[in-house]
């Protein structure tokens, strides 16, 4: 193998670029460890003349040089000019780009170092000593179920590949099956949604592995493999004919995760009428003959012969993709986390998803807005009974744009609030809404449209968030500034629904262990590149989607689940994981640097 | 009406305490926790907002800073982290400047410095004329004691010239302190130039003056009323201090040693009780830095604290001294006490910190006369 020639390493971090996530010290140490570096220059201490550097260059020999750090090659063309100018080849001046890279946290130091590797020993990044990784693997792997996961998975199985879908709820559909309206648009978001849900489940190149969770990835890109542990569902899917006369029978109840909590379910349970697959479902935990070993209720109520195994065991099964697409979404703020607003003390200050499922028609009043109640258990729940709500206020930025909780701007929250004003408006008519926003952001298409439509059907919009929630003999007391119109206002209402943001879902820093994807501030994936790349990863095979690499709308969703979705595609018809953004492992640098020693 | 703006007013600010304006998003969050933000006079918000844009003579006329009275709940719920207490606090540090026509309380407040220099130089003056002037009028250091064993302060000090003394440096800090409310009292409530207060009103909201500066009720309406207790004790100890020597010196600096129930003793051992009390809690506090208003500590504060302190000390030490009939013990400790009382009250009660004593209660009848303001029918 050729040697590289004598190399100077530049240590670029001027004080205006971003700090170097890890020590320099540590790079420096490494950097001196390769035979060739035969001088290592700090920011400070560079010769910044052409004139100087050329003496430098001369005076060492240097045949290479290469730049390291964030935004090096803003300085590249000096050094190459210098090059020529001592007769060297300008083009032997490389950049060691941390940026590009995506080294970016404490933890990237060693694909810093392998990146300094390849740079120092002239092995091009693209050339990978383990070469292009042919994919031998054509299936695909969806890991999650919602929106972005459904269009991601039905594009790439109308290319007539196969797609295995894992969602770890017991139906697909995600967050957009809670949902009653889309903005800006007012679409019914079950009419979008169900049908594409449907299509999923009845795809013959869909394997829809529904209440299922992915425990561990192996493999390199191309061929990766996938141990999933399917949860016992106790309920047999291909025999279950959806009648529900289980749940009739069921004698434990339970909160309803999908409805967020605001109503009750069985403990054999369907998440909601539209449900895919539609079958039921025992939960584990709530189910009274998993606990005590007597009821079987649901058994004997049965009309299909050994439906339900109450006995079913998890099981794991191993499968073989090519690429992996994420979409594992987001998970609302928790907004008892904010004690000033109330949450989870006071009965009626809702999160903006509880009272999606409140404005839901499959919702738990039938999609009319009542205060929530308690029941005979002492549960708060949404029932049909009591009075309706005259006044209601909406608290924007919970949750988000806080240094205390989440630095971020969720994006979403303004939209939806708006789009809440105006179903209370078409529900209540004669409500009064209260929207308490510090800035509307409505960015997108037809967003500002909306807003100026909200304003004019006589919603009270006041810049201004408030600071605490107060409850006296069941009313809210509001207290907020109103900045535009310099005055304080004292308000009473009758609910508040908190605009939460958005927050990484639960399981996200074990898949990125899992996959080895780093997570980017606020504990998104990280994706390749924010501008160009914004579906791959640095693992190849691996692609994001929808709200996992970040806060977004559903139309934001849908296009990267189709962008992921063609990325996924053109790997199979090349026949090749790209390769390009991928680094060798230490282990490997160490055996290459033995094999120039000798 | 036309505003002007002047961005450089910033750099003038940031000397006077921390200050990341910037920080601010304006949500509001601030004025809707704050329990003393009310109609018409709402802040912190709005007072950063005139920061950022640096608009300079409506901060100068607002009165709201010194309705704050810092419980810290804004800064606590900040989601910016932009401070607002402490913003305030450095306006009301600013605005102290602007009251003050002599430009001093400017210096003070923004050279280290100046400010040490001035203590300096006072406290030479006084060791001067301690040490020589009143030698030459015939006053001399006698170890010579009382037939009950204390030592003849009046010998030395006497009480006549001391008391003269008194009344003129009370007179100066007066002469400064009222003209800087005057100034305060035109800026905001005459220079805005649209609305008038009748002269009824002025009267008949004047208790409102004497109630908040004996019981500081304000404070109350804060979520920490720990705070209020102490700093009560604090300024009532230091108002009984403050009358017993400039009103009744002869009575309070005798050479013979009263019994301990005598209000002379019983009022000093008040009074000194309450300072000490009121000092633990402030220096303690600005130590441990739980309470947010004792976070951020700028030179004054600790100035103030420090002076005072110092002053109580040797003003025990006097006492112990004298009735123990140590005589050179408690000369050096009164020049030391006249030492570091001097150029503290010169300092701190025109120019700087203390001032507040005045303008906090003054801001509260101001603010009742705004309330009251109808608009002048010239400019109608």
């Amino acid at each position: 193998m050729k040697k590289a020639g004598s190399t100077g390493v530049f240590i670029y971090n001027p004080p205006i670029a971003i700090p170097y996530p890890f020590d320099i010290t540590e790079i420096t140490c490494y950097l001196s460890s390769f035979p060739n570096v035969v001088r290592i220059w700090q920011y400070p201490d560079f010769p910044w003349s052409e004139k100087n550097l050329v003496k430098m260059i001369t005076e060492h020999q240097l045949e290479r040089l290469v730049i390291v750090g964030v935004l090096c090659g803003t300085v590249k063309t000096l050094f190459s000019k210098a090059m020529t100018l001592a007769g060297k080849n300008p083009r032997h001046v490389y950049l060691a780009s941390f940026d590009e890279y995506g080294i970016e946290l404490t933890k990237d130091l060693d694909r810093a170092k392998s990146l300094l590797a390849h740079m120092i020993t002239d092995i091009p990044m693209e050339v990978n000593p383990a070469g292009i990784q042919p994919i031998t693997q054509p299936a695909t792997l969806v890991i999650g179920g919602g929106i972005a996961g459904i269009q991601a998975a039905l594009e790439i199985a109308y290319s007539n590949n196969t797609v295995y879908l894992v969602e770890k709820s017991g139906t697909i559909g995600g967050k957009m099956a809670t949902f009653d309206k889309t903005f800006p648009t007012l679409d019914c978001a079950a009419c979008i949604l169900t049908p594409k849900m449907v299509e999923v489940n009845q795809h013959p190149f869909i394997n829809l592995m529904s209440y299922a969770e992915v425990q561990d990835i192996n493999g390199s890109p191309g061929n990766y493999t996938v141990k999933i542990l399917k949860k016992a569902r106790k309920v047999n899917v291909q025999t279950c004919i959806g009648c529900g006369t289980c749940a009739e029978k069921c004698p434990a109840q339970e909160p309803s995760e999908f409805d967020f909590g605001t109503t009750m379910r069985k403990a054999i349970y369907i998440p909601f009428p539209q449900a895919v697959p539609n079958k039921y479902m025992i939960d584990a935990a709530s189910c009274i003959y998993i606990k005590n070993g007597k009821c079987r209720a649901c058994v004997k109520a049965c009309p299909v012969p050994d439906c339900i195994n109450l006995d079913e065991q998890d099981a794991t099964v191993d499968i073989n993709v090519g690429n992996i697409i994420v979409a594992t979404g987001y998970k609302p703020f928790n907004a008892s986390r904010m004690a000033e607003f109330g949450y989870g003390k006071f009965p009626n200050v809702l999160t903006s998803l509880e009272f999606e499922r409140l404005l839901n028609a499959s919702g738990p009043t039938g999609g009319n807005i009542h205060l929530r109640s308690q029941d005979k258990k002492g549960n708060w729940i949404f029932t049909a009974d009591t009075p309706k709500p005259h006044r209601i206020a909406i608290i924007h930025c919970v949750g988000s744009r806080d240094k205390k909780n989440n630095k971020y701007c969720s994006r979403v929250c303004c939209m939806y609030s708006l789009k809440f004003s105006h179903l209370v408006m078409e529900k209540l008519s004669d409500a009064e809404i209260f929207e308490y926003f510090i800035d509307m952001r409505s960015f997108g298409k037809g967003y500002e449209e909306f807003y100026e439509r909200i304003k004019s059907e006589e919603v009270e919009i006041i810049r201004g968030k408030t600071a605490k929630i107060e409850e006296k003999d069941g009313k809210l007391f509001i207290r907020g500034e109103d900045i535009l119109k310099n005055d304080l206002i004292e308000n009473v209402v009758d609910m508040v629904i908190l605009s939460v943001g958005l927050e990484p879902s639960e399981d996200t820093a074990k898949l990125s262990a899992m996959m080895g994807i780093p997570i980017s501030e606020g504990g998104w994936f990280n994706e390749l590149s924010y501008d160009i790349e914004p579906t791959a990863t640095i693992r190849g095979g691996i692609h994001l989607a929808g709200t996992c690499q970040g806060p977004k709308d559903i139309p934001d969703s849908v296009a990267q689940g189709s962008a992921a979705a063609a990325k996924v595609i053109r790997s199979i018809l090349k026949g090749t994981v790209s390769q390009e953004h991928d680094f060798i492992p230490q282990e490997k640098i160490k055996s290459y640097l033995a094999e120039i020693e000798k | 009406m036309s505003v002007r703006l002047q961005p450089e007013l910033r750099n003038q600010l940031i000397q006077f305490g921390i200050g990341d304006w910037n920080a601010c998003y304006h949500c509001g969050t601030c004025t809707a926790i704050c329990p003393l933000s009310e109609k018409g006079f709402l802040f912190p918000r709005n007072k950063i907002r005139l920061m950022q844009m640096g608009v300079k003579d409506e901060l100068e006329t607002s009165v709201e800073p010194w309705l704050c009275y810092y419980c810290g709940d804004c800064t606590k719920s900040c989601p910016r982290d932009a401070n607002p207490g402490e913003l305030m606090m450095s306006l009301r540090r600013y605005l102290t400047s602007k009251y003050d026509w002599t430009g001093l309380s400017r210096k003070f407040y923004t050279s280290g410095v100046w400010e040490l220099g001035f203590i300096l130089v006072f406290a030479a003056l006084v060791v001067i004329a301690f040490l020589f002037l009143l030698p030459a009028y015939g006053f001399k250091f006698t170890t010579e004691l009382t037939a009950q064993g204390g030592v003849q302060v009046n010998a030395f000090a006497p009480w006549e010239y001391i008391e003269i003394f008194d009344w003129s440096m009370a007179a100066v800090v007066a002469l400064l302190l009222i003209s800087n409310i005057l100034r305060m009292y035109y800026k905001i409530i005459w220079k805005d130039g649209k609305t008038t207060v009748s002269i009824w009103t002025h009267i008949r909201e004047f208790w409102l003056l004497i109630y908040n500066f004996v019981v500081q009720p304000r404070f109350s309406k804060c979520e920490d009323k720990n705070y209020w207790l102490s700093h009560w004790f604090l300024m009532s100890g230091y108002t009984i201090m403050f009358i017993v020597i400039v009103v009744y010196l002869e009575w309070f600096q005798t050479d013979e040693i009263l019994p301990f129930w005598h209000p002379q003793r019983t009022l000093g051992y008040y009074a000194t009780f309450g300072l000490l009390f009121g000092l633990f809690v402030a220096i303690i506090g600005r130590i441990r830095k739980k309470r947010i208003k004792f976070q951020f500590s700028h030179v004054s504060d600790w100035l103030f604290l420090i002076m005072l302190t110092l002053t109580v000390i040797t003003g025990i030490l006097i006492h112990i001294f004298r009735i123990n009939g140590m005589a050179w013990a408690t000369y050096i400790s009164y020049i030391a006490h006249m030492a570091i009382l001097v150029p503290m009250i010169l300092i701190e009660v025109p120019f700087s910190k203390w001032s507040h004593l005045a303008y906090r209660p003054f801001a509260v009848y101001f603010q009742q006369l705004k309330k009251h303001a109808v608009p002048r029918k010239s400019n109608q």
